[in-house]
């Protein structure tokens, strides 16, 4: 554990140097065990691939308080115990007017089904969010689905697209401009400020996409259009 | 309460506060006002929380018409200001009555005006903040900037006695104080360059962040850096060697080595600096840093950049407004 200094307000710990899925266990355990200190002023925590922030009010507590706290814990300990996190099930149509660049995995050897086959129905890591509310850092994407992303990128990716650019997949919860390859579209709003939770995951959980045809789009789009749909969490452990 | 409608929404207009703060971890852009000073003492002004919402109006402001008498205060960039033609005092309290048109113009001075009204403006909070994220469209008025025949409402309240008026200060330097960022050790060999030359605000200043041109600083060992999270002022410099630097409405996550970080003090004098302006760093430690903000923010809650008006003709008071157009009929 590094603790470092770059804001009057935040300490930043690192703990690891590379993308790794121990590295976010361990991020993803420290962080319960920080706010479970019950530390005065302390303020949000946010997780990356290898360090979090820890934001802090400088009118109730200083650095040094803080860092005197987190002296006190014992970081080989972290990964005792189980390890708990959820799993998010993400329905996705994939390919047609959703996932128009699905067809250009050809050029890797891949029928579009093979890349459906090979992109749905795993669990992927959520090591952070970023770059977009609810936008998610994924990890554990198959190597042959790698592909650079689009020479000219799109102006306009609307909300639910689903992609990969470079070594990572992920989705867009808003609309917005991008170079990823898109496989497909997800009905599910993946931030829905009505919803208990606005954003369904957080660093250290799952993500599941499930394949979807067009019927079934259409269908959980007006369940959630009447406030009936419920997206399928389950809570998984390991360790 | 409706208390003001847009007629004309300015260059870029958003309701604005402390800031969202709490789901950054969730890729939540914290907004708020840029220049955080500024929106304290306009709300201070009138007796507000320091933190209620205001409106924060960019190089050239807008107009309203008042439908409810309602007392504003203003702070931050010197714009002109009229009412029903007639020109005001800035940085001040202003009673407006009904049927008042009240109209700014262009900021002479600083980018960034910020106009309070009693009690606060009122707008659905977003994670318990009002503050406007118009990328995301999150917060704020739906989201985005004002646009003509919105109409914005008010908690309403008396408001401060308006007497007082803030203290004419000089801010206009050109050095803005850093922290040693995350990558710091990577630019060893090219500090000279970043604090002995001054870099220039380009065209691209905005809200998420300042795109500055000036001498290159490369980095020893690349510009590329694992995404992680961004922090207020982070001086991020990327393959062109041109610093950025994130404000606001930055991304949560990025991926650029940083050199620096601004500190928290020197942040209302840089976000009131305009496209051309060339600012110069100069380094301080984390926890100078840390004893000049609390400084800075005991001044402003000591009303120390207050001073008492008694001008009592150049003051705007409801009933020195009436008999003067009644003198003039």
């Amino acid at each position: 554990m590094e603790v470092r200094q770059y804001a009057e307000n935040a300490l930043t710990i690192y703990m690891g140097d590379d993308i790794d899925e121990e590295v976010n266990r361990r991020l993803v355990e420290l962080k319960k065990k920080i706010e479970s200190l019950d530390i005065a002023g302390l303020g949000e925590i946010v997780i990356s691939y290898t360090s979090l922030i820890i934001y802090f009010d400088i009118f109730k507590t200083d650095a040094g308080t803080i860092e005197g706290k987190l002296r006190d814990i014992n970081t080989d300990a972290l990964l005792e115990g189980g390890f708990e996190y959820r799993v998010v099930e993400i329905p996705v149509c994939y390919g047609g007017e959703y996932g128009p660049d699905i067809e250009n995995f050809e050029e890797n050897g891949l029928s579009a089904d093979e890349v459906i086959d090979m992109h749905s129905g795993k669990e992927y890591l959520v090591y952070m969010l970023g770059f977009m509310p609810g936008f998610p850092y994924l990890g554990g994407l198959d190597e042959k689905l790698h592909k650079a992303r689009l020479e000219t990128p799109r102006v306009r990716i609307p909300a639910g697209s689903v992609g990969i650019g470079g070594k990572q997949t992920g989705m867009y919860p808003f609309e917005s401009p991008g170079g990823w390859n898109l496989l497909g579209r997800t009905p599910v709003p993946l931030y829905d400020p009505g919803r208990a939770e606005p954003i369904l995951y957080q660093a250290g959980d799952r993500i599941v996409y499930r394949a979807i045809d067009e019927g079934e789009y259409e269908d959980i789009k007006a369940e959630i259009e009447a406030g009936r749909y419920e997206v399928k969490i389950e809570s998984g452990s390991d360790g | 309460m409706m208390a003001l409608k847009v007629m004309n929404p300015g260059l870029f207009t958003t309701v604005q506060d402390m800031g969202r703060y709490g789901h950054q971890a969730e890729g939540f852009s914290p907004a708020g006002a840029m220049d955080w000073r500024a929106m304290m003492l306009a709300n201070r002004l009138l007796g507000n929380d320091e933190g209620a919402a205001v409106l924060e109006m960019t190089l050239h402001g807008a107009s309203f018409e008042v439908t409810k008498d309602v007392t504003i205060a203003t702070a931050g960039a010197e714009m002109p200001v009229a009412v029903d033609g007639r020109e005001m005092k800035t940085a001040t309290v202003m009673p407006l009555m009904k049927g008042e048109q009240i109209s700014f113009g262009g900021a002479e001075r600083g980018a960034r005006t910020y106009l309070a009204v009693a009690g606060g403006f009122t707008v659905p909070e977003v994670f318990g903040s009002a503050s406007t994220h118009t990328r995301s469209g999150i917060g704020g008025f739906g989201g985005r900037t004002l646009e003509s025949g919105d109409r914005l409402k008010a908690a309403g309240g008396n408001g401060a006695s308006g007497t007082g008026r803030i203290r004419v200060f000089d801010d206009g330097d050109d050095v803005i104080r850093v922290i040693p960022g995350q990558q710091y050790d990577r630019f060893k060999e090219n500090l000279d360059t970043f604090y002995g030359s001054g870099y220039r605000l380009t065209k691209d200043c905005d809200r998420m962040g300042f795109r500055l041109d000036g001498e290159v600083i490369e980095a020893a060992g690349g510009h590329d850096v694992l995404s992680e999270p961004t922090q207020l002022g982070s001086i991020q410099i990327p393959k062109n060697g041109k610093p950025i630097i994130l404000l606001n409405d930055r991304q949560t996550a990025g991926g650029y080595a940083r050199i620096a970080t601004v500190a928290l003090c020197d942040i209302p004098k840089l976000v009131q600096k305009r496209q051309g302006d060339t600012i110069r760093f100069e380094e301080i430690g984390v926890d100078r840093a840390a004893e000049l903000y609390k400084a800075e923010i005991g001044k402003i809650r000591s009303d120390e950049y207050f001073e008492i008006d008694n001008d009592f003709k150049s003051h705007r008071r409801p009933l020195a407004g009436k008999i003067e157009s009644i003198m003039k009929r």
